[in-house]
């Protein structure tokens, strides 16, 4: 009798233990998963409804099933904010890469002036937004008279370009900028991912004889492909998002940007607070929500190939 | 089951513990700023007690009004009318709520969107903004109001009939600016040319600005300026009466295209794709000395005198203006007009204070104010017009005060449903148009066949 008493007595404290142990985790997560629920999950969850709703913010909402789906594949702003996209993530993303990597190889031998040369490389990245696309704009003026229509006239016997103010150099002014702004960051992270590697395994190399390029190519890119695919999603997810680079860059004084700069944000944008069409917005927003979740589950699956290596 | 309540609860109390210790991390700055926030609201909160008090009882116990605005600091006029106001009304407090002027209507919308609002009183820029508001029905209709205290509309020269919708006006303006052309005497001097006059067709304003264009490097001059604006050029149509900029056929803008890209080619006026990407402001184009004429709305008139005393612009202080260029046939005076207007949220927590508020605004009393501080009420007439000329700082010569005399006004963006859409096709053709990306056929083709799709749809 005593005895069972004890032991259910044990038990309880047990679970008393048990239960404070849950509880002091669930207190950890809370916090970031409460702000989650609140500001990232319930307006998905609203927005993936008020896709097949007409609504304009205030007056009761309307059901109208595919509309807005029909409606938005038919307006050629939308198509052209596909497009743009697609034509920046395509470009940006292997450009930013190779550069980002090509950069850290160089910073991550004993060079003169090392840190100095690696802090130039990030300081584009944590310079506030605002403030070099207004210097970059300057440099890239489509005056005839400005400093790289200069250049180019002077050196390269090239005539003067538009830039950002033409629909046709738009999307090529934006590029070069987002990869010069961004490049700095993902060269960080193949710092790192570089310095991970074991110099035995450069060694072996060298003693069997392999040149430069093959230690390159046998040793660097395969040891660094976890880094690579790290780099490859963040890329992408965020071309898919870009959003201020354009506006600052193509938005001009009256912040308006054109069929030939639209990106699906701006859009999105542009139909929910300019226009007050809420649903087409959120239509638009699915369709980004669908594209990148596509992007990231093939990534994801490419990963478990890596793995395997 | 019950654990998990209970887990529940605990995990809450220790969310609220850690967000309250975020809260003592937080800057000094930002600490104050939410304290402030706070007691802005314990205010309203306490004064809308108050208010539901004043309806029942007399009418002389503190209320305070928001007011949503932008840009206190640049605009000369909001703490005189409140200072006008209050000293007739004691009991009254205003407090402004600066939206900033980028996205004011946008922010505007959002902050009326369902019933989260407590501002009494909010101000209108624009009429595309106006629409947006009136179909999501955030704005109280004044009608009995204004028949109520009998009012009379036609003191506002028949602009409120130009944004009554559906035989209901939501709105009462109280600043009708108009466009004009200012010129710098300075440059005319200097060119030996004759100052603009009052009455000049377009054709003779072109050939006046290549009058004083010098185009040799080093010492440019330009004729004429255009801010990036589409309203500088597309606008110029529409002054015959003829034609609406929400009709759906802008074949009537061509012949401004051609003059302008013309003035373009020449170097009589500055390159469109710099200035859009250099976002270089009209008055900092202005300022520099070096523009003959610039055709701009009236609220730069104020901007000009403020910013000559205080020195800030030395390259145009010796300015004067003129009424605006005007088609062949056409009396002189037509010109564009943008009204500023304040409307009555429904969801506003003392309309009857604000109603108050909002007659003294657009009233008589409002007016004076508003031409004291060099700033053209809607409602105008003569002695309002003088005393915009006797200020201070305003050009002496009789040309510029008749300038202010307008015969035919036309809304920059005429109340229409599709407003705001319009002018995203309008706004993208007329860049590409301007920075020569197509040709001005191909630009107002595009026009046409978008806005009809707009119309249509």
């Amino acid at each position: 009798m005593a005895n069972t008493q004890i032991l259910t007595e044990a038990e309880q404290n047990n679970r008393r233990r048990q239960r404070k142990r849950a509880l002091v985790a669930y207190s950890f997560i809370a916090p970031n998963f409460i702000g989650f629920a609140v500001f990232t999950f319930g307006p998905i969850i609203l927005a993936m409804i008020m896709a097949f709703m007409e609504w304009d913010g205030n007056n009761p909402m309307k059901f109208v099933g595919i509309q807005n789906f029909i409606n938005i594949f038919s307006d050629a702003r939308f198509i052209a904010s596909l497009k743009n996209t697609i034509v920046y993530a395509i470009f940006t993303v292997p450009l930013t890469l190779i550069i980002a990597l090509a950069l850290a190889i160089l910073l991550n031998q004993k060079v003169h002036g090392r840190n100095f040369f690696r802090t130039v490389t990030f300081f584009p990245y944590v310079a506030s937004l605002v403030a070099v696309a207004a210097v970059w704009n300057m440099l890239f003026t489509p005056a005839k008279g400005g400093i790289v229509n200069q250049i180019l006239l002077n050196v390269f016997h090239m005539p003067a370009m538009k830039w950002a103010a033409a629909p046709k150099t738009v999307m090529m002014t934006i590029i070069m900028f987002s990869i010069w702004k961004n490049m700095g960051y993902y060269m960080v992270i193949y710092l790192a991912g570089l310095q991970g590697i074991n110099g035995e395994l450069y060694e072996a190399a060298g003693l069997d004889g392999a040149n430069a390029w093959q230690r390159f190519r046998y040793v660097t890119v395969p040891q660094l492909k976890p880094t690579t695919f790290f780099v490859i999603i963040m890329l992408t997810i965020n071309c898919f998002k870009v959003y201020d680079i354009v506006y600052m860059l193509a938005g001009g004084s009256n912040g308006v940007i054109n069929k030939s700069a639209i990106v699906l944000v701006y859009y999105i944008y542009e139909e929910a607070f300019r226009n007050w069409k809420l649903g087409t917005s959120s239509a638009a927003s699915l369709i980004l929500f669908l594209i990148v979740l596509t992007i990231t589950l093939i990534q994801f699956r490419g990963e478990k190939n890596y793995a395997n290596d | 089951m019950k654990k998990r309540i209970l887990g529940s609860i605990l995990a809450a109390s220790m969310v609220a513990a850690s967000l309250a210790g975020c809260g003592g991390s937080k800057p000094a700055e930002t600490q104050a700023a939410a304290a402030g926030e706070t007691t802005a609201a314990a205010a309203t909160e306490a004064s809308t007690t108050e208010a539901a008090k004043t309806e029942a009882a007399s009418g002389d116990e503190a209320v305070t009004l928001k007011w949503a605005l932008w840009d206190i600091s640049s605009t000369s006029y909001y703490q005189p009318l409140i200072d006008a106001y209050t000293s007739k009304h004691p009991n009254v407090k205003i407090e402004m709520v600066d939206l900033g002027s980028t996205d004011y209507s946008t922010v505007l919308g959002t902050q009326l969107s369902g019933s989260g609002s407590d501002f009494d009183v909010v101000t209108i820029k624009d009429v595309p903004g106006y629409m947006t508001l009136v179909n999501k029905g955030v704005l109280e209709p004044l009608d009995e109001k204004i028949k109520a205290d009998g009012i009379d509309l036609g003191k506002y020269n028949g602009i409120t009939n130009q944004v009554t919708i559906n035989d209901k006006l939501y709105e009462l303006p109280f600043r009708s600016d108009i466009w004009v052309l200012y010129y710098n005497k300075d440059v005319f001097d200097k060119a030996g040319v004759a100052y603009p006059t009052n009455d000049m067709t377009w054709k003779q304003y072109d050939e006046l600005a290549r009058k004083i264009t010098n185009t040799t490097p080093g010492q440019e001059v330009y004729g004429a300026h255009y801010h990036t604006w589409r309203s500088t050029i597309q606008l110029d149509g529409i002054l015959d009466g003829k034609n609406t900029i929400v009709g759906g056929n802008y074949d009537f803008t061509k012949p401004y295209y051609e003059m302008v890209l013309n003035q373009q080619k020449d170097g009589v006026c500055m390159d469109y794709a710099t200035l859009k990407t250099q976002g270089l402001h009209y008055s900092d184009a202005f300022a520099q000395g070096n523009v003959g004429m610039l055709n701009m709305g009236s609220w730069f008139i104020s901007t000009l005198i403020n910013k000559i005393k205080s020195g800030e612009y030395t390259g145009c202080t010796n300015w004067g203006m003129v009424k605006y260029p005007h088609a062949e046939g056409v009396e002189a005076g037509s010109t564009l007009a943008t009204i500023t207007a304040l409307a009555l949220p429904t969801s506003a927590p003392h309309k009857d204070a604000a109603w108050d508020f909002i007659k003294f605004v657009t009233g008589e009393e409002g007016a004076e104010v508003l031409a004291k501080t060099g700033n053209i009420p809607a409602m105008t007439n003569e002695n309002i017009v003088s005393s915009i000329a006797s200020m201070d700082g305003f050009p002496k010569d009789d040309t510029s005060k008749d300038a202010l005399i307008t015969s035919h006004t036309y809304l920059e963006m005429p109340a229409n449903d599709k407003s705001s859409e319009i002018e995203t096709v309008l706004n993208e053709q007329h860049d590409l148009i301007m920075s020569e990306s197509t040709t001005i056929d191909d630009g107002v083709q595009a026009m046409n066949d978008g806005v009809q799709a707009i119309l249509q749809g």
